[in-house]
């Protein structure tokens, strides 16, 4: 899979990083057992320092998304970390009351925050470079 | 373990009573790499200069693997690659002489990585001329004499300085490489931010002849901010200063703009009990708006003066 980082965002370019990859794995772009790129390739490929890399993979593997095979390589976990459901549900009940009403103070319609989620739903599960594509149609 | 660069309260001035360096104290372990920033004029270069023993420090002590740079010489430049704001390449020669001296200084010189950046950098020409070389080209051969004996300490003043973004991106690409192949440490100064957050590491920003600021790149994102308060609130920008993790203020039309440690939401709260007002805005903000916010000058609104 192809990261983009943003080194003028301000959010450190680890975290950038994680967030793709978090990304992709709820999406299931990267599914369990996939190898992700090296330390080194990537560091390479994205032009940015390899400590970088390593501080973005040492956090993923200490939440338990990704581990650390020595002399093969880096994974996604067999089992990806289980949250608490109930306690996922109450957060993204409350994400969802903030997403409405800002909606609702915009002058939107249901409908189109529903259309806005399809949409998000894309983008995770088919990466956003699809949806960049289909925007520029 | 010895810090392979230190700097002790260094002093330098150029015009007598005018510091450009007034007490600068870092220093630099194994294998790191720190972004070293500052407007222009605020001693970039002459700490660098310094470093290398081209100039005497008018007090303080610096040390390079623990030696001192004037007092034996060749014992640190064996070991450091240095690229200056204004290289100078001796144009009389081409590039093949160039390396043949070079290889002849330096006992450590590496041909085969001679051989690898020269096929990168598309230089295949090795009986070029120097003279001929594009600024892009030519700060690249100097990269390549500051390299290949694989030193311990690189040092880049203004690497990017003047090139197209294409030869300032193959640039920081060698540099990575380098960094990941050989895990030399590099202080380099810039003023490109985006090459900063790309270099990673740890930043030391000078300002006023002193180090305003000695962080990791990670922790100034993550636990720094910019705080917007109306100029009412606050007398002046030194009662703001005052404050506890308030780095620097500086007024800017209606308001102050207060850098502070801190996460925004924590410093939003701090701010509201202890100056009691509603109204305070905290942003993270990249590192282009920090160093902007750390060292520009006021910017007062004519009108409200």
């Amino acid at each position: 899979m192809q990261l983009l980082i943003n080194p003028s965002d301000e959010l450190p370019i680890y975290r950038q990083i994680m967030r793709q990859i978090t990304e992709a794995i709820a999406g299931g772009r990267l599914k369990s057992g996939d190898k992700l790129t090296s330390h080194r390739e990537l560091s390479e490929q994205l032009v940015i320092a390899p400590l970088t890399v390593k501080k973005a993979y040492d956090e993923l593997e200490a939440l338990g998304f990704i581990e650390t095979q020595r002399g093969r390589g880096t994974f996604v976990c067999a089992t990806l970390p289980q949250p608490d459901y109930e306690k996922q549900m109450e957060q993204i009940q409350a994400a969802a009351r903030k997403l409405l009403s800002q909606a609702y103070l915009a002058g939107l319609r249901f409908a189109e925050v529903v259309k806005a989620l399809e949409e998000a739903e894309r983008e995770l599960t088919k990466g956003p470079a699809a949806s960049q594509e289909k925007e520029s149609v | 373990m010895t810090p392979i660069l230190e700097f002790q309260n260094i002093v330098r001035a150029f015009k007598k009573g005018v510091p450009v360096l007034d007490g600068v104290t870092f220093s630099m372990q194994e294998g790191e790499v720190l972004g070293l920033l500052g407007r222009n004029g605020s001693g970039k270069t002459t700490l660098i200069r310094i470093a290398m023993g081209m100039l005497f420090p008018q007090a303080g002590t610096v040390r390079v693997f623990g030696i001192s740079p004037t007092g034996d010489p060749v014992a640190v430049k064996k070991r450091i690659g240095y690229v200056a704001e204004e290289q100078v390449l001796p144009t009389g020669s081409n590039i093949a002489e160039l390396f043949a001296f070079h290889r002849y200084l330096f006992p450590t010189w590496d041909s085969k990585l001679e051989r690898q950046l020269l096929d990168r950098f598309s230089l295949t020409g090795n009986a070029q001329q120097i003279r001929q070389l594009s600024k892009g080209q030519a700060r690249q051969v100097a990269l390549m004499c500051a390299v290949c004996h694989r030193p311990e300490l690189l040092i880049l003043d203004e690497p990017a300085g003047g090139l197209d973004p294409a030869a300032r991106r193959e640039f920081l690409e060698t540099s990575i490489q380098l960094l990941n192949r050989e895990g030399t440490a590099i202080l380099f100064s810039s003023h490109h931010m985006n090459d900063v957050e790309r270099l990673g590491g740890r930043v030391v920003l000078l300002d006023d002849g002193k180090v305003r600021l000695d962080r990791q790149l990670d922790q100034i994102h993550e636990d720094h901010c910019v705080a917007m308060i109306p100029r009412s609130a606050v007398p002046d920008a030194a009662t703001l200063e005052r404050l506890p993790g308030c780095l620097r203020a500086r007024p800017v039309f209606d308001d102050w703009h207060a850098v502070f440690q801190g996460t925004p939401d924590a410093v939003r709260r701090e701010l509201q009990e202890s100056l009691g007002l509603d109204g305070i805005r905290c942003v993270s903000v990249p590192l282009e708006e920090l160093f902007v916010e750390m060292v520009g000058s006021s910017r007062l609104a004519e009108a409200s003066s």
